[in-house]
């Protein structure tokens, strides 16, 4: 067996060996290494002794009314009126809620609500150097009609094409 | 070593077999008490009354505290009855349900509200705890002075690690256990308990 150092599970096992919990295979192995290993050796019985410290605490005995005062609560509470037993069972429950997978819908569905509705404005960015910008003007279609004709003006006259027949 | 740590194979095997119809036993009680049995709900009540109490009482530290959170435990239990499933053991639901309001309990700071005097409760946990009468005013001193030192020294710990060791030191709860408890993963149970019993070791050390 490796060093409890340098096991991947030493610590696991330190703990599972002073618990009892370590099978009786394991735990031979265990003790024949702590023989010739100093280091596990002084771990080992360090971990034993907090676990002897830590069993000098023993509780109190529960009281003898627990079970009387928990059935008087309990009598109470189902003769309470219905709304209140299920604001009872909403704000006291067992286990708390999964809040943050509510939480996380309602931000998806929000974050698609702002897509959908509202007009964002497009920004202008500048264009990048080396880029050329073509730039888009709003031109009336009577200019260009004007345009066109001064062009057909300037132009010399084509010959007429001769007659095929 | 409050066990043998080598534990003989059949005895083990016996130790697990038991355990397994406890816990089997357990979820059979629970259903009866969701079809409406409450003598179930008193079987239950026994079997696991003891540990839920003295569980919240090593984490909140206070008597009168620790009964009326288990009695807050009992009571969700039962008013939930009517939507359990025996998903997971009843005891990891009942431990982590404690383990939540006992969380919720030392984080609202309620331990200086309910702690009236820290000395006058160890004194009043001290004589309802020995065990052993013929001790000496000598013993019994040493005893206080130990007792009082192991419970700093716990109370220091960080709120998860201290969960983390209640459950595995004393309520004796598989490590996967404690992790549904504490809502993690079995990873980080076997991080919290290394580093918080080398915490309490480095803290006790003078007790040897």
């Amino acid at each position: 067996m490796d060093c409890l150092k340098n096991a991947n599970s030493g610590a696991e096992i330190l703990l599972d060996y002073c618990s009892g919990a370590l099978d009786s295979a394991r735990a031979a192995e265990l003790e024949r290494h702590i023989e010739n290993c100093a280091e596990c050796s002084r771990v080992v019985d360090a971990q034993r002794q907090l676990w002897s410290a830590l069993d000098t605490w023993k509780t109190p005995v529960v009281s003898a009314d627990f079970n009387a005062r928990l059935y008087a609560r309990i009598v109470e509470e189902k003769q309470a009126p219905r709304w209140r037993q299920w604001i009872r069972r909403i704000t006291q429950p067992a286990l708390p809620y999964a809040l943050w997978k509510p939480a996380a819908l309602a931000t998806a569905c929000a974050v698609m609500a702002v897509g959908f509705l509202v007009d964002v404005p497009r920004l202008t960015h500048p264009p990048a150097k080396g880029t050329t910008q073509v730039e888009t003007q709003h031109v009336d279609i009577e200019q260009v009609a004007n345009a066109l004709e001064e062009l057909d003006l300037l132009m010399p006259a084509s010959p007429a094409p001769a007659n095929p027949m | 070593m409050s066990k043998d740590p080598q534990p003989s194979d059949k005895y083990g095997v016996q130790k697990d077999m038991e355990a397994i119809a406890a816990l089997e036993r357990d979820a059979e009680l629970m259903l009866r008490v969701r079809e409406g049995d409450d003598t179930s709900f008193a079987l239950l009540l026994d079997r696991h009354r003891a540990p839920v109490v003295h569980f919240l009482y090593r984490m909140v530290q206070n008597d009168a505290v620790s009964e009326e959170l288990a009695q807050e435990v009992f009571l969700r239990v039962y008013r939930s009855r009517a939507t359990y499933e025996p998903t997971a053991k009843f005891t990891t639901w009942l431990f982590r349900i404690a383990t939540h309001l006992a969380l919720n309990w030392i984080r609202d700071g309620k331990r200086e509200k309910g702690q009236e005097s820290l000395s006058a409760d160890v004194l009043d946990g001290v004589e309802r705890q020995v065990p052993d009468k013929q001790l000496t005013v000598e013993q019994e001193l040493v005893y206080e002075v130990k007792l009082k030192e192991v419970r700093e020294a716990i109370g220091m710990l960080p709120e998860k690690q201290r969960a983390a060791v209640m459950m595995h030191k004393y309520e004796e709860l598989e490590y996967s256990q404690i992790a549904k408890a504490l809502n993690c993963s079995e990873s980080a149970v076997k991080s919290l308990l290394f580093r918080a019993y080398e915490t309490l070791r480095a803290r006790l050390a003078h007790m040897a």
